[in-house]
């Protein structure tokens, strides 16, 4: 039979409450007899006065405690693969990787892609501060109009691709600051002594003062898309995209096909302005003459308000546009902070050796978005392969293997006449013929832009 | 081969300036004589150095980061505190309760406030401390804040029992947050608070014993009983706190790193003293002398960069202060821990050096903002905004 103490309440309903500041726990069975507290004495009948035995704060710093509370543990940030053990030493609180790559888009995945074909007993630790999961970016430009769940894009889950591969992934764990002449990573899970550091952290969209991320979407990773996708639940929503670069039109191009709304703004009077002489912008212009996009050109943005789920746009024309999404494609940036404070070499990017990728420590590599060769950036897929194959073998040993810059193809995915660009175009070059000449064989009108006596880039439309 | 590592010739610490150098000699010649003839008391008897911690005060090592004399130098005030931290880790700390509190007093812009204390505060004749770890993490929403404030005639009501302020005593003083309540319902108003003064002998004001810590005895650590305690205008540092904290946190917390550098450095200091003999078998460990050394420089002349704009409110320079802080914090832990492996069984003596710098090291990895609060404050400045 059950006890019953005075006061009717059974010995199981006897309470616990912790200390805010202290973590001691009163427990109601015991009480606190070195204070005067008989056991049994219930909370609520404490004297006022009473303060915690342990650090001297007052009764009403405690609250009730939940003893399952204390089993609640939040998911683990390492996703280990099953076949690398964990590397992680001792005492000195280290995390020893003979790699260690900062970034799990492409780039980063590609790096360690490339060393587990080459190695399969080299340890690799990716540390990024996103979920990791593997997606074809150029995929996002299209997906609306071919009906492609944002979900969808993900062919593989940062876990799936860790375990494929024998690879340590910090998910959500961001990289703060780089020792190179101790290898060491410090990271908001801990710090990596590393053997090589492959920096592949991308790039990250170029916000204004009064244009920031709190009041605008980005498409530049898998999931902020995913969050915009989701917003646009809705149908024919009102969209302004500022920003008509390629990212921009591309984004315009589908979401209007998708029979959303776009207002694109952009500082040039055309779209994709500073790629294409005039002719060719109109015809683009042109060829979205069905689609819902307006395009307003030659202005900037001068302030953001948001009002219930509406967002006003003051334009330097005057003109105010009231929408409902606003999504910001004015242009990406390496985030210098690591690997300036690092004191690396920096050129409008983590300036790499053109060959060898080396950064300025000889150990610290890097590729993709973040990186510049000759003080240009690069932020295209195709060279991420060759960069990653290039960057392994030197780890793994084998020499003699260099990277060649090539200058790239660029299609731009609108489909409503798509684009494709050849060759280096340079803003004082002039274009031969601002009509366009037709292709005999194609049809398609080609522009082609001289320098020096030769063509140094040509557009072909449609 | 040679198996034993040889010591640097000189310390790593280096000024340029001759009056720089001069405070920072005198501060050195305390520490290591006055401060190391007591830190064993200190440690296992829990005595206060008043007397030590005054005659800091008087050769300059509170004042450097103040504008006391038209110059404020942040670098001075850390190097200071690395060499008391170098010898003993509790004084140290309480060398940065005095620099916080008197980062508060200049910071208030209050004449009342500071004429009644500044001058005394930045020569050590007068001491205090600050009681900011709860305030701080209230403010960011990891815990309650422990004392309340209510508006009446002639200032504020405050009550309420805030545990563990150190460098306290009957005559001291620290500068400390409350929440403003409702004067009707009696319930904190969300972004009301006052940050004043707090004197241990005004009336209301209790000092409560603390129990005994792992490491940090003789810090002056109590936990302070207030009952209907009258603030007035002169106690008053910020209404808007917020404000105050904006500009000063990177300070705040850049000043902290002088514990870690020095408690850093006397172990290593104990590492080379077993070099000779014991060289031998400790080139199997990991974490030897002068990697630690190398690694100690490099984040110093991080910190002494840093410490050029200790007003910088930049997102890019919080970021920088925070890992600074969070490296010194790692970097104390393994150097502490390997100068006990070095040292071997002399140093698992419980009155051994090394015994007492692992606990000090605890404790610069525990003191707010810990190395858990670093990092967690780290991913929330790097997290990405995005529209609601």
């Amino acid at each position: 039979m059950m006890e019953v103490i005075p006061n009717g309440q059974s010995q199981q309903d006897w309470l616990t409450y912790i200390c805010k500041a202290c973590g001691l726990l009163y427990k109601e069975e015991e009480g606190d007899p070195d204070s005067g507290i008989a056991p049994g004495t219930r909370f609520e009948d404490i004297p006022d006065d009473w303060s915690c035995p342990l650090c001297g704060v007052s009764k009403e710093d405690f609250e009730l405690y939940d003893a399952s509370d204390a089993v609640k543990i939040s998911g683990g940030a390492c996703i280990k693969s099953a076949s690398v053990g964990n590397k992680v030493k001792g005492w000195t609180a280290l995390k020893n990787s003979d790699v260690v790559i900062i970034g799990a888009g492409k780039a980063g995945w590609q790096a360690a892609q490339a060393l587990r074909g080459l190695n399969k007993d080299i340890s690799i630790s990716i540390v990024t501060a996103c979920a990791g999961d593997l997606y074809e970016k150029p995929m996002i430009s299209v997906a609306v109009a071919k009906h492609i769940d944002a979900k969808s894009l993900i062919k593989e889950t940062g876990g799936e691709a860790a375990a494929r591969l024998g690879v340590n992934l910090y998910a959500n764990t961001h990289a703060i600051g780089l020792s190179p002449q101790t290898n060491q990573l410090r990271t908001t899970r801990g710090t990596f002594k590393f053997g090589h550091l492959i920096i592949a952290q991308g790039s990250k969209p170029i916000c204004m003062p009064n244009i920031g991320l709190k009041d605008c979407w980005h498409v530049n990773h898998v999931e902020s898309y995913t969050k915009l996708r989701a917003a646009l639940e809705d149908t024919n929503s009102k969209i302004a995209i500022i920003g008509a670069g390629l990212i921009g039109c591309e984004l315009a191009n589908d979401l209007a096909m998708a029979g959303h709304n776009i207002e694109l703004i952009d500082l040039s009077s055309l779209p994709l302005g500073r790629l294409l002489p005039d002719l060719a912008s109109k015809k683009l212009l042109q060829a979205w003459g069905s689609l819902p996009i307006k395009f307003y050109g030659g202005v900037k943005v001068n302030s953001i308000a948001s009002e219930n789920t509406k967002k006003k746009i003051n334009l330097s024309s005057d003109d105010i546009l009231e929408v409902d999404h606003i999504v910001i494609a004015i242009g990406l940036k390496t985030e210098p902070d690591l690997v300036k404070n690092a004191k690396l070499d920096w050129n409008n990017g983590l300036a790499v050796n053109p060959q060898t990728l080396q950064s300025s420590a000889p150990n610290i590599y890097g590729l993709g978005d973040c990186i510049s060769i000759d003080g240009e950036a690069s932020r295209y897929i195709e060279p991420i392969l060759r960069q990653a194959d290039v960057i392994a073998k030197q780890i793994c040993g084998q020499k003699g293997f260099h990277y060649e810059n090539r200058t790239l193809p660029i299609r731009v995915k609108t489909s409503s006449l798509p684009i494709r660009i050849e060759g280096k175009i340079h803003d004082a070059g002039n274009w031969d013929n601002e009509k366009g000449a037709k292709d005999p064989a194609t049809g398609k009108i080609i522009f082609n832009q001289w320098h020096n006596n030769q063509v140094q880039a040509s557009i072909q439309l449609g | 081969m040679n198996l034993v590592i040889d010591p640097p010739k000189e310390s790593t610490i280096s000024i340029s300036l001759n009056d720089r150098a001069g405070v920072l000699n005198k501060v050195r010649e305390i520490s290591q004589t006055d401060l190391a003839a007591i830190v064993e008391a200190c440690d296992q008897e829990g005595f206060y150095p008043e007397a030590v911690l005054k005659k800091l005060g008087q050769a300059g090592a509170f004042s450097a980061h103040l504008d006391v004399d038209g110059e404020i130098d942040y670098s001075l005030a850390i190097q200071c505190m690395s060499e008391v931290s170098r010898v003993c880790g509790s004084t140290g700390f309480m060398v940065w309760c005095q620099d916080a509190c008197g980062l508060y007093i200049e910071s208030s812009g209050n004449s009342l406030l500071m004429n009644d204390l500044l001058a005394s505060h930045g020569s050590g004749q007068t001491l205090g401390g600050t009681g900011l770890s709860n305030p701080m993490k209230a403010l960011t929403g990891i815990e309650t804040m422990y004392l309340k404030a209510e508006k009446v005639d002639g200032g504020y009501l405050v009550n309420g029992t805030l545990p563990w302020v150190s460098n306290l005593g009957q005559k001291h003083y620290f500068g400390t947050i409350c929440n403003v309540v409702d004067s009707t319902t009696k319930e904190p108003m969300p972004g009301h608070e006052l940050m004043f003064m707090l004197h241990c002998d005004a009336p209301g004001v209790e000092l409560k014993e603390c129990p005994s810590f792992s490491g940090m005895e003789g810090t002056g650590t109590y936990a302070i009983s207030v009952k209907n305690l009258l603030i007035t205008e002169d106690k008053i540092i910020a209404k808007s706190v917020g404000g105050l904290l904006k500009k000063i946190k990177s300070a705040f917390i850049l000043l902290q790193t002088g514990m870690g550098l020095g408690v850093t450095q006397g172990a290593i200091d104990s590492m080379w003293k077993v070099e000779k003999q014991l060289g031998h078998v400790n080139q199997y460990l990991e974490d030897r002398p002068d990697e630690l050394q190398q690694e100690l420089d490099d984040l110093t002349d991080n910190i002494m960069e840093l410490s050029k704009t200790p007003y910088d409110d930049s997102k890019e320079y919080f970021i920088r202060v925070l890992d600074a802080r969070l490296h010194t914090s790692e970097l104390a832990l393994r150097s502490a821990q390997s100068a006990l492996m070095h040292q071997g069984a002399r140093g698992y003596l419980m009155c051994s050096e090394v015994q007492r710098r692992v606990r000090e090291s605890h404790f610069v990895a525990i003191v707010t903002p810990a190395i858990k609060h670093l990092r967690w404050e780290l991913a929330s400045q790097k997290a990405e905004l995005s529209p609601a």
